[in-house]
């Protein structure tokens, strides 16, 4: 107790001016870090170049614990497990067929589009998800590449075949990617078949149905349930012609000219482990300029 | 001192695990706030200066590794260490009541600060939605480890200052 109160009595600033002061600087920062948003990246990295390893250490811990772990389930239910997944193998292969049939046919629609330039041909880069937002507000996650591995801003990840999101933030050893299902975050799309434009836009409400919006569809086009987005030619950051899910539900809007719904993506967002990273930038200088 | 740099090491700790172990250990898609529940701790049990340190140290960490703007988390870590801090006043060791009051409300101040900061202001006007799937969910998730953490910050503060018996003055009668 002493000890106590000899400290109050040195340090004789009321914690409300501390508290009033903090304030200022946090909306100072916050501005700041606005403003200039660039030239704060060698602050963040330092924090970042302190965490993202014990993340990432972390992270190995679990995995190979989890892999140990499996190696003690017992053999019996490995000869089931087998056994089904002979079954499922069987199903799937003649699944994989009639994919094949519509990829051949997904081709040639996107030969007649002009996309011919898909994103199979498309330089990538593997990359593991080391962390994700600490809060559950925001869908953005790090993975572990960064400038050392060619990594650039605004670059696309991808998983699988479908769209993840866009490279926000670069670092030496790690980037942060957010998601398309982020509140925050808006894509143009178009519909492969119908030539429709479209955003894409993520909600956090939505996203527990598995769902996010699509906005601003012609009023007077007509779209079937199911129907491809793909990433738009106008967008300013995505590449063109990768799949970003199927719509659904699509209704007029009060004002009769656009129609909106729902869009589920093909990326399952809730068990993202490996992504690829595509190492193109889309030039939008001309965009840029025509816009001048 | 060592305070300081005990809740400093428990606070990176504890980042790390709210980033990377819990995202696997999510009940309904909801990871606890275990940083919150820091800061609540510190400013309850140590009064508002240390409160308002461990908000800075928690804020500094959220906004640079994830947030687009610095400075949101920042401030409302900070206040709820402050606000936190006043409570230090009605607080006992050995009453789990406050602490546990403590971490509730700290979380959903946490939710609601920064849904006004970052949903109301962008036109998300469906607070009840928020509340119910994030905000009530979260806040039970958080005060199960919360009692956790607070278990583990008493027994730290036992390991760092043992409780010594206080020599009683010649004049002093027992």
């Amino acid at each position: 107790m002493g000890d106590r109160m000899r400290k109050k009595t040195k340090i004789t600033i009321d914690p409300k001016y501390i508290l009033a002061v903090i304030l200022v600087f946090c909306i100072i920062l916050g501005v700041v870090s606005y403003r200039f948003a660039d030239k704060l990246t060698p602050i963040r990295s330092a924090v970042g170049n302190v965490v993202t390893p014990m993340q990432k250490g972390v992270n190995t811990i679990g995995s190979v614990l989890s892999d140990k772990f499996d190696y003690l389930t017992t053999m019996k239910e490995t000869v089931e497990e087998n056994k089904k997944l002979k079954k499922e193998l069987a199903e799937l292969s003649a699944e994989n067929k009639l994919l094949q049939q519509d990829k051949y046919e997904l081709q040639n629609f996107r030969e007649l589009y002009d996309l011919d330039e898909q994103y199979a041909g498309y330089p990538k880069v593997a990359a593991r998800v080391v962390s994700s937002d600490g809060d559950n507000w925001y869908n953005s996650f790090i993975i572990d590449k960064g400038t050392e591995d060619g990594i650039r801003k605004n670059m696309n990840v991808m998983a699988g075949d479908g769209l993840v999101g866009l490279v926000t933030e670069v670092n030496k050893s790690y980037a942060k990617v957010r998601s398309i299902i982020d509140d925050d975050s808006n894509v143009y799309g178009t519909l492969l078949k119908e030539k429709e434009n479209c955003v894409v836009s993520g909600n956090l409400e939505l996203i527990n149905n598995g769902v996010i919006d699509v906005t601003g569809i012609d009023g007077n086009a007509k779209i079937k349930d199911g129907a491809e987005v793909v990433t738009s030619q106008i967008s300013d950051k995505y590449l063109p012609g990768i799949l970003i899910g199927y719509v659904r539900d699509l209704k007029k809007d009060s004002s009769n000219v656009t129609q909106a719904g729902y869009l589920s993506p093909v990326v399952d967002f809730s068990s993202l482990d490996m992504v690829f990273v595509i190492t193109e930038v889309k030039d939008s200088k001309e965009l840029e300029e025509m816009l001048r | 001192m060592k305070r300081y740099i005990s809740m400093t090491l428990l606070i990176v700790l504890c980042f790390v695990a709210q980033t990377s172990v819990f995202q696997h250990m999510e009940l309904t898609n909801i990871i606890p706030n275990l940083l919150v529940c820091l800061v609540s701790i510190s400013g309850f049990m140590y009064g508002r200066k240390f409160g308002m340190f461990s908000g800075i140290l928690c804020g500094v960490l959220m906004d640079f590794m994830y947030a687009d703007v610095i400075g949101i988390s920042i401030f409302i870590f900070v206040l709820v260490g402050y606000l936190n801090g006043i409570v230090n006043k009605l607080y006992f060791k050995d009453d789990l009541s406050i602490p546990l009051l403590a971490i509730a409300v700290s979380d959903i101040i946490y939710g609601l600060l920064y849904y006004v900061c970052n949903f109301l202001l962008r036109g998300r006007f469906q607070i009840f939605y928020y509340i119910g799937r994030i905000m009530i969910p979260e806040m039970i998730y958080t005060i199960l480890l919360g009692i956790v953490l607070y278990k583990l910050t008493c027994w730290l503060e036992e390991k760092l200052y043992p409780p010594q018996e206080v020599p009683l003055a010649k004049g002093e009668k027992n």
